[in-house]
């Protein structure tokens, strides 16, 4: 990389909203699993509704978002999964591959469970999800108890997930971690003839000032 | 549930909305002719469906006598409340350490996140004002100021956890009486009226005997109103000097059957009234003047304690003619005689701050005590010989307790004794059936300031007594406001069944 | 970086490093954690799971009070601090940090630490907001610990006396209407013959209570005698005040399963005592203001029944 005429330079994947989000994701679950865990309830509230703001982005950004952001771009159909997974699919992806993407929509939609279980929870003690108060106390307790059970899930995905890219990494010499912090892969693990669309930076902030809106406006909602 | 009470209102608005044409009608000079019409009207059965096992409540026969949900201990509660809450440090909750102790600064520990009415700052400890001995074979500690209540403290069950999140007369009362401390909840003797009807058709089922100090004192008339109840079951105050009950009587040159035609007519036009909106309001009405015609025979002579012997009155300390505690003991075991359900005493007069002298404790206190301590100690003498304390819940007791501090209001020490309210514990006791006797429950520290064992919260008071007239607390309710309204509100209340017999 | 260039490992080194990594991993854990590791090996057979006897002071002291004041939080539902006490395995396993319960040392058993703790204290059991644990409750706990915090030991010495909560009858409405099925019509006649005289004591009950003292003087030994068909479903008669008399006293005789009788202020004597010989039950009688003797009364106290009034009253 010092080398100022290097010809094969590194190719632009990942826009910046989708590492911004990734990382952000990252520290967010760090955080609310440790505020959750020491009783930082106030914490835990800010980074639960902080994460579900920005899952519910991600979404928005895998309908508009740049080309490989995009679920059409990198949900595959399950022949076409279980060809990668034998190593027989001999194609190159620039975003995620087929299993990878798969493992993208399952840890976002099992966040997304976790954010939403978390605004129906209360800890039976002086602490209650913003939307407690709209179930029964009943229902709201075993709303807890699933919170608990997805949180196991959660550290199953994240294993799984780490395991992988450890794979990739060390198995398969191709550095997903780095690509996620530049963006860029080297150009041997990307299709030749690549075009790539990048959505404006301004089209992410509205579209995550409009889920921070939903989140607040939902948040209210529960305020008596 | 809700409907009920939705159907309620609507026959209010339609009833209101009506009111001009039937004073059109009703006072249109036909109209008054028709009215005087001789009434088929059936005496109101006494009884509504003894057999239902549910609860129903007719709302026609609103006193008819119900049998209890399960078999009750007692028929009929006399509570007597002593209005300002006496000091159970000088009285029942003896603490030789606070003694002491007496005259140290109170220890921070106690003052921390703490509110008072009226102390401020480092208050002093104020030790037991009067001795202490023990009495009775049950050995239960009692100041030398209640030498009659003394002869019966065997009869005694002596709660001395009790406690109360209010720390002001006129909410701490309402707590008491009707189960919460703001306005518009039924009173005790309200529900239990509406539990179980009146005994005796010619009285009210819960009667208010008021003594030193009017009828204004702190909470009020709410103390003894129905609340979302209908007002049938509200309490009657009545007066033991003079007439009992103020405008009972027949107006001068007005004959008892004269009085008679003008309530048959009057009670026709609010039967008409009740078949065309449905209002249980108009069956009150109805009700409330059957019931005052009735009484005017029998009140007065419930009430006229002239009829009892010289030996009884002596016993009482009761002088006839007279408004006093004394006389109003002796009328509730009167009234207690004629099936009255719910026999309301208030004796005002109890708060000790020793701002002016007759609230110091070593002052204000030790008249109370001479008022009501041999006429108490009377009353329960009296219903025991006649057997009637089988049947009965006596319950004596203030709103809260009082605090083991000298009250320093603005900071500064009374020019008299005195104590501040304090809602972390006082004494409360019950005699009676159902329960135990020569008992003590509960305890509370060395200083008498927080409970150790036991406490009993007010609503578990209420449970306990509503259990002992034969109701399960969570049963008997209310629809009100789209919730079913309990005496005991919506905490779980506690049947204290460490003091049931 | 480093893109280009064979793998630094192969598939399956990569995968038994992941595997070794994980096993050590989860190794750690139980390490730091007993309890994961004994609930671990407990839930897969490899170790028997310890269980509390039937009848044991902790099944019948203990257990309960776990379930009503701890379970809520440390339960099925929610695991705080990872620690479950509505099992005794549960409970001798501990939680995150480790066991609560040192079987013989309240000292060193945090369960007991926190319950004592005053409740204003950041660690107190349970939290600042919940009812604290009575005295008494608190004490089962400590000397449960103390006695070798066993499954199976029935008794401790010295423990305070289990609190009974009152059950509140629960009635059947059809068991109630088939027992007052019998006398259901003679009710309903007498009822509309005398109002406000006779009901039934409760509504969960066939049995009736007859109240004639408000009646006075209008009440007579006929009236009495009128509700002979329901004499023995009586447990309850006040006829005081009222105009009966000595006459009375067979009607009364067959009233057997009277509980309380009140007689004040009326016309009886002893011959009226000898007609309640027979009665079993009876508990309570009031004769004030009458003619019977502490005589006649005798033989009725020296059965236990509670008497009010006589002649040397």
């Amino acid at each position: 990389m010092n080398d100022p005429v290097k010809t094969d330079a590194h190719v632009l994947v990942w826009d910046v909203p989708t590492r911004i989000f990734h990382w952000t994701v990252v520290v967010l679950v760090a955080v609310s699993w440790f505020s959750a865990d020491n009783g930082f309830m106030r914490v835990h509230l800010w980074s639960g509704l902080t994460l579900l703001a920005l899952l519910l982005f991600r979404l928005l950004w895998g309908l508009f978002g740049s080309t490989t952001s995009r679920f059409i771009n990198f949900l595959h159909p399950p022949n076409k999964v279980m060809a990668y997974l034998r190593w027989r699919d001999g194609a190159l992806y620039a975003g995620h591959n087929p299993a990878g993407g798969w493992m993208v929509a399952l840890m976002i939609a099992v966040l997304l469970a976790q954010a939403l279980t978390g605004l129906f929870s209360n800890d039976g003690l002086k602490f209650t999800g913003p939307l407690a108060l709209w179930v029964s106390d009943d229902v709201s307790t075993r709303i807890t108890g699933l919170h608990g059970t997805i949180y196991n899930i959660i550290l199953a995905l994240i294993w799984l997930h780490v395991v992988a890219v450890g794979f990739y990494l060390l198995v398969r010499n191709h550095n997903l971690v780095g690509a996620m912090f530049t963006g860029k892969k080297h150009p041997r693990h990307v299709p030749a003839g690549l075009n790539l669309n990048f959505t404006r930076l301004y089209i992410a902030l509205l579209l995550l000032a409009l889920t921070a809106g939903i989140v607040a406006w939902v948040f209210f909602q529960g305020v008596p | 549930m809700s409907d009920r009470k939705n159907d309620d209102l609507m026959a209010d608005y339609l009833q209101v909305e009506a009111q001009t044409r039937r004073q059109f009608v009703g006072w249109g000079a036909g109209g008054l002719g028709a009215l005087f019409m001789n009434s088929a009207m059936a005496a109101p059965a006494p009884h509504g469906d003894p057999t239902a096992l549910n609860f129903v409540r007719d709302p026609s026969t609103p006193l008819s006598v119900l049998p209890p949900q399960f078999r009750a201990k007692v028929k009929r509660v006399i509570y007597l409340h002593m209005g300002g809450s006496p000091s159970q440090l000088d009285l029942f909750d003896y603490k030789p350490i606070l003694k002491r102790f007496h005259g140290q600064e109170c220890p921070q520990s106690l003052l921390a996140g703490k509110r008072f009415a009226f102390i401020q700052g480092v208050p002093k400890l104020l030790g037991p004002m009067f001795p202490f001995h023990q009495a009775g074979k049950s050995g239960a500690w009692i100041s030398d100021r209640l030498p009659h209540l003394e002869k019966q403290v065997d009869d005694l069950c002596i709660i001395k956890s009790m406690k109360t999140d209010q720390f002001n007369h006129a909410p701490a009362q309402l707590l008491v009486h009707t189960g919460d401390a703001r306005l518009g909840h039924a009173s005790l003797g309200s529900w239990i009226t509406y539990g179980l009807g009146s005994e005796n058709q010619n009285l009210p089922g819960f009667i208010v005997l008021i003594s030193n100090g009017g009828t204004t004192a702190n909470a009020g008339k709410p103390l003894w109103g129905s609340g979302y109840l209908p007002s049938v079951y509200q309490g009657v105050p009545c007066r033991s000097a003079g007439e009992p009950v103020l405008y009972l009587q027949n107006p001068q040159g007005v004959t008892r059957p004269e009085r008679r035609q003008v309530l048959d007519a009057v009670d026709e036009i609010n039967r008409h009234a009740y078949k065309e909106f449905g209002n249980p309001e108009t069956v009150t009405r109805i009700a409330q003047y059957e019931m005052a015609f009735r009484m005017q025979m029998e009140a007065s002579d419930a009430m006229d304690i002239k009829k009892e012997p010289a030996k009884v009155l002596e016993r009482y300390g009761a002088e006839p003619g007279k408004t006093s505690y004394a006389n109003n003991c002796l009328v509730a075991r009167r009234l207690a005689e004629r099936g009255v359900r719910f026999i309301q005493l208030y004796h005002w007069g109890w708060d000790s701050h020793g701002t002016p002298v007759d609230e110091g404790v070593n002052v204000g206190l030790v008249k109370r005590c001479k008022e009501t301590d041999q006429p108490t100690a009377a009353l329960l003498a009296d219903l025991k010989q006649r057997g009637l304390l089988e049947d009965t819940l006596v319950i004596w007791g203030g709103e809260f307790g009082r605090t083991p501090m000298w009250e320093n209001r603005g900071g500064q020490e009374m020019e008299f004794i005195g104590r501040d309210h304090h809602p972390g514990c006082f004494t409360l006791f019950m005699a009676g059936g159902g329960i135990k006797h020569g008992i003590s429950h509960g305890e509370t520290d060395d200083l008498g300031y927080s409970i150790t064992r036991n406490p009993v919260e007010v609503r578990d008071l209420h449970a306990t007594m509503l259990y002992l007239l034969g109701f399960d607390y969570r049963k008997l309710n209310y629809p009100y406001q789209g919730l079913d309204q309990k005496l005991t509100g919506v905490k779980s209340a506690r049947i204290v069944s460490e003091i049931l017999a | 970086m480093a893109d280009f260039g064979p793998g630094r490992m192969s598939a399956p080194a990569y995968l038994a490093c992941v595997a070794l990594l994980t096993v050590l991993g989860l190794g750690v854990a139980m390490w730091a954690h007993p309890a994961f590791l004994h609930s671990t090996l407990q839930s897969i057979g490899l170790e028997a799971v310890p269980r509390a006897a039937p009848g044991s002071f902790y099944a019948v002291r203990v257990a309960p009070l776990f379930e009503s004041r701890c379970a809520g939080c440390h339960g099925e539902t929610r695991e705080k601090g990872q620690l479950r006490l509505d099992s005794f395995a549960a409970v001798m396993r501990g939680g995150a940090d480790g066991a609560v319960i040192v079987p013989g040392d309240t000292k060193a058993s945090e369960l007991f630490r926190r319950i004592s703790l005053p409740p204003t204290d950041d660690k107190a059991m349970p939290p600042s907001g919940k009812t604290p644990l009575t005295a008494d409750e608190v004490t089962v706990i400590k000397l449960w610990i103390a006695a070798g915090a066993s499954g199976e030991v029935r008794e401790i010495k010295g423990a305070p006396k289990p609190v009974m909560e009152v059950t509140i009858p629960q009635s059947d409405p059809a068991t109630v209407q088939r027992r007052r099925a019998p006398l259901a019509a003679a009710v309903k006649d007498l009822q509309a013959l005398f109002p406000g005289l006779i009901a039934y004591e409760a509504r969960d009950s066939a049995d009736l209570e007859v109240d004639a003292s408000l009646k006075g003087a209008r009440f007579s030994d006929a009236n009495l005698a009128a509700l002979s068909p329901l004499a023995a479903h009586i447990v309850r008669a006040d006829l005081s005040g009222t105009a009966i008399a000595d006459a009375s006293a067979p009607m009364l005789a067959t009233m057997t399963s009277m509980r309380l009788l009140r007689l004040a202020n009326t016309k009886i004597t002893d011959k009226t005592m000898e007609a309640l010989a027979g009665h079993k039950a009876l508990k309570s009688l009031s004769v004030v203001d009458t003619g019977v003797s502490d005589a006649a009364l005798e033989p009725l106290k020296a059965r236990g029944v509670a008497v009010y009034g006589g002649s040397h009253e």
